[in-house]
């Protein structure tokens, strides 16, 4: 509405201003900067398109102009984010000249490499468009002026639909498929099939390891899944199920830098359907995707130790309570303590958290630990019904001894790390007389004993080792 | 008649009145590079600011009374905390209630970190679920803490005390003390030191509403009333579908009827912070009247609020906007009359089209033209001015129109306006100062929001009002 009214107004300026040689930076500040921001990261905070980084940017110079001539209309996903709201058209405002500076500048400025633009290749841009008036769609655009091709690490991909219904894996040797077809984009897409329920996809190529080392994998599947790298079995989902978390099964292998078989079998039984699978290096924060998503992911906000201190995580963390605290030590070791349970969860290396799940719209779900590799030490509570969270304090360090009030009596939970990717974690009980038994959650090799005992004012420390086997 | 026209609006122009000519918003510039989605506000000593972001920070902002705002500073007291929404200072700590528990945040070394985290008091659910979100106050005269409960997802209660109110004495005891909470904005007292909430249109909630906590009472959205047997209390009514408020509360004693209605898209659309003006006129004439948040808006409203037959009810005016956010926390330094208010606007988009923000608004000393006060009489209301007003406009009924109207009290989410009814402005009598207007009103409904308007009536000194209307919530027509 506010554009529609201010359209009269800047035709109005424009004619009554002579024309000279366009200031790209300054036009765009006047006409393009209240939506997409003055920086070009999209304006209040993001609620409009960036054009620094955007895909839409790169390759042919053509798409911009028709985008800027004739306007967008509907969803249009940048950067991995979806946004549905209308660019007005600028073709009507703005000469060929001025659309060429605009264009220019926004192509070499923010890190972005687009092609030149010139004013001769917006006039006859334009002269090709002449006989549309409407805004472009999204999906108009990808057609008449195709993004480039991101690489993922899976190629020479081919698909394999197969119609039918299995509710849990099945033999494809026995099986003729209904298509067979490459699949350029390196990613794997259950819609390729056509087919919403009661068939099965098998994708072959290869996966390419930028170096040698430890590699992680997550799939996760409705309904059944199996991945085979180098031809042997990673990690599968045997039975029929929802995708929600719950049945996802991670996978560690080693792989030497360079192209390695891959093989990915999937099951659609019935309902619902979907796939993901996401790979990582050992130490890499973020994750890679290989599966076309319906909802892209928010980009990550790490939460990280900082100045030598632990970093504090209270909320929602997946594989413990709703009243979880977790605590990033310096070096890469995390504790996720339930402060429901009265007791320590979850240890993982690597990573400690990342805000995006939270800290971007409403904060629904609980999140995972942004680490690589997770240990459960249990979810039940073990300490008597009256016993109650009592907080926790810090160090000089930002290590935590977390309390807990029993009675007459205070549990003390300390954590520290100590060398060697290990933990020591001392417990103390204070006043009354009663003695304790407390479950260290673990086993050897993570810790030597299954069990605590305590007596008031006696401490007693144990070490968890989280190296990986 | 073009030159007639032009010479209108110029006359208007000149007379317009404008919240600059009353009140200053300035921004308080906020920690580099950080995140400052604010969910509460605490007044500390040496004129210090505490305030808590929704990611879970606690900063400690120095300077912000000063003129010159450039000089402000900022210290991080606390991090990773669970969405804290309510933060006070008492004898060297603070205190927060965040989503999980009330607690204690003490720095005992001295380094101006927090380096104990007591939790006082965590007797309540929460299963995971965003929505459950928990609003607190400052302590009450008692010393307690009030603290109100969203219900699962805002439509079910799927955690213990869910869609309660309760209470945490100064020991860490729990008293559920209100149950019918739907979603809370915000949570706060009135000059008296009673407790109201603010609650959020939505199921059982026709309009969002200022709400009257009385201890013991149901405020209409039954979602959580199964918890009552946790704590061996009596069962909260379960009110009819699809019926009307004052309908229910006759069936149902107990049920506290809204005390002012915000009507949904005419007085905002989702109120926060409640906070009383105990300033005795450093921010205006309003001593005694409450501020409500307001995030959707980005605004702050005024609320003069009576006791009619015991129960709570009054007018809500506009007042403050263009605030750069959605207003969530507000707090008055009623020494100072200094207002300071933040907010964000991550999950439920505000006018402010900043994503955060922190302000300080203060009054110019200048009063506008305004209703001071609306009080219900048997036949009409009595309207109060911050002025004297000119005998002919205000005493000439033409200057002032009413209609009210109320609505339905249902399982399904919101409500139109319904029951339209319209006053007939019979007199209107001019006191012998100037300042109060008498009105005697044909057509009063009891229970519905009765909207007046005044776009009539002059100042002696011939300014129209600030603010031409107000929106009276009438629980109970006074017998005299």
């Amino acid at each position: 509405m506010f554009l529609k009214r201010l359209c009269p107004i800047l035709i109005t300026g424009i004619f009554a201003s002579p024309l000279f040689a366009q200031d790209g930076g300054q036009l765009y500040g006047l006409y393009c900067s209240a939506c997409h921001g003055a920086d070009g990261k999209g304006a209040t905070g993001g609620a409009f398109p960036p054009l620094a980084g955007s895909e839409w940017i790169a390759g042919n110079p053509k798409r911009t102009i028709a985008i800027a001539l004739l306007g967008l209309h509907g969803p249009v996903e940048v950067s991995g984010k979806t946004y549905n709201l209308e660019m007005p058209p600028q073709g009507a405002v703005l000469a060929n000249d001025q659309l060429a500076a605009i264009l220019n500048y926004v192509h070499t400025s923010w890190g972005n490499t687009g092609e030149k633009v010139s004013t001769e290749l917006v006039a006859s841009v334009r002269n090709e468009l002449k006989d549309r008036t409407t805004h472009w769609t999204a999906a108009e655009l990808q057609k008449l002026y195709p993004l480039d091709i991101k690489k993922t690490a899976l190629s020479d991909l081919i698909s394999r639909v197969y119609p039918g219904s299995w509710n849990a894996q099945t033999d494809f040797s026995k099986l003729e498929s209904k298509n067979v077809e490459e699949e350029h984009n390196g990613l794997l897409d259950i819609t390729i099939s056509g087919i919403k329920d009661n068939f099965a996809v098998v994708w072959d190529g290869q996966f390419t390891a930028p170096e040698d080392g430890t590699y992680f994998f997550d799939i996760d599947a409705d309904d059944c899944a199996r991945l085979l790298i180098d031809g042997k079995n990673i990690a599968e989902i045997v039975s029929a199920g929802p995708m929600n978390g719950s049945r996802l099964k991670s996978a560690k292998i080693s792989l030497t830098k360079g192209a390695h078989p891959f093989r990915l079998e999937y099951w659609e039984y019935g309902n619902q359907e979907g796939l993901t699978l996401r790979w990582k290096k050992a130490g890499d924060f973020k994750w890679n995707h290989l599966t076309k998503s319906a909802k892209p992911e928010a980009p990550s906000i790490p939460i990280q130790p900082t100045g030598g201190k632990t970093a504090i995580y209270r909320n929602f963390i997946h594989g413990t309570s709703p009243r979880a605290i977790g605590f990033g030590f310096p070096g890469g070791l995390n504790l996720a303590y339930s402060a429901d349970h009265l007791a320590p969860e979850l240890l993982w290396t690597g990573a400690f958290m990342d805000g995006s799940l939270h800290w971007v719209d409403r904060g629904i779900g609980s999140q995972r630990p942004a680490g690589d590799f997770v240990i459960s030490l249990g979810k039940e509570r073990f300490l008597p019904a009256e016993a109650r969270f009592k907080g926790y304090s810090l160090d000089s360090l930002g290590n935590p001894t977390f309390m807990v009030g029993m009675g007459d009596q205070i549990l003390k939970d300390s954590w520290e790390p100590g060398e060697n990717n290990t933990f020591i974690r001392t417990l103390t009980l204070t006043g009354g007389t009663a003695n304790l038994e407390i479950p260290t959650g673990a086993t050897a090799p993570i810790v030597s004993q299954t069990s605590v005992r305590l007596s008031p004012d006696k401490p007693v420390s144990v070490v968890y080792t989280l190296s990986e086997q | 008649m073009r030159s007639l026209l032009a010479l209108t609006a110029l006359s208007s122009y000149a007379l317009a009145q404008t919240q600059a000519d009353f009140y200053v918003t300035e921004k308080i510039p906020l920690p580099a590079g950080e995140v400052m989605e604010l969910g509460s506000i605490a007044l500390m000593p040496d004129e210090k600011i505490a305030v808590s972001t929704r990611r879970g920070d606690v900063w400690i902002c120095s300077g912000a009374y000063a003129d010159d705002l450039t000089k402000v500073t900022w210290q991080k007291f606390a991090g990773g905390l669970h969405e804290p929404l309510g933060m006070f200072y008492k004898d060297g700590a603070l205190y927060l209630t965040q989503r999980p528990e009330f607690s204690r945040l003490q720095d005992t070394d001295g380094n101006g970190a927090a380096d104990v985290f007591e939790t006082i008091n965590s007797d309540w659910g929460i299963n995971g679920d965003y929505h459950e979100y928990a609003f607190g106050t400052s302590p009450d005269k008692n010393g307690d803490v009030w603290i109100t409960l969203c219900l699962t997802g805002s439509g079910t209660a799927k955690s213990d005390w869910r869609g309660w109110t309760l209470r945490i004495t100064p020991e860490g005891k729990m008293i559920p003390t209100c149950s019918g909470i739907r979603s809370p904005g915000g949570i706060g007292f009135n000059a008296e030191g009673d407790a109201f909430y603010t609650d959020n249109q939505g199921l059982w909630n026709g309009s969002s509403s200022l709400k009257w906590l009385k201890p013991g009472s149901f405020q209409g959205n039954p979602s959580g009333n199964v918890y009552h047997t946790l704590a061996n209390l009596p069962a909260p009514p379960v009110p009819q579908d699809k019926s009307r408020v004052l309908a229910e509360h006759l069936k149902h004693p107990d049920y506290i009827p809204p005390a002012i209605v915000l009507p949904h898209t005419r007085v905002g659309q989702s109120p926060t912070a409640i906070e009383p003006d105990l300033s005795g006129g450093k921010f205006g004439p309003w001593a005694n009247q409450v501020y409500i948040g307001e995030q959707t808006h980005s605004q702050v409203q005024r609320a003069y609020l009576e006791k009619v037959n015991g129960i709570y009810q009054g007018a809500v005016f506009h007042f403050l906007e263009g605030y750069d956010c959605g207003i969530i926390p507000a707090k008055l330094d009623n020494k100072k009359g200094i207002l300071f208010a933040g907010g964000s606007n991550r999950g439920w988009a505000s006018r402010g089209t900043k994503t955060f923000t922190f302000e300080r608004t203060k009054w110019t000393g200048k009063t506008p033209f305004e209703i001071l006060t609306m009080n219900a009489k048997p036949d009409g209301f009595t309207l109060t001015f911050t002025e004297p007003v000119e005998a002919a406009s205000a005493s000439n009924p033409a200057s002032y129109s009413m209609n009210a109207w109320t609505y339905i009290l249902q399982s399904g989410y919101g409500s139109p306006e319904v029951d339209q009814a319209t006053q007939t402005i019979k007199s209107a009598t001019v006191s012998a100062d100037g300042k109060s207007v008498r009105l005697v009103i044909d057509g009063l409904v009891r229970g519905h929001v009765h909207h007046l308007k005044a776009p009539g009536v002059k100042s002696a000194s011939g300014s129209g009002l600030w603010h031409k209307e107000a929106f009276y919530t009438l629980n109970e027509i006074p017998s005299k």
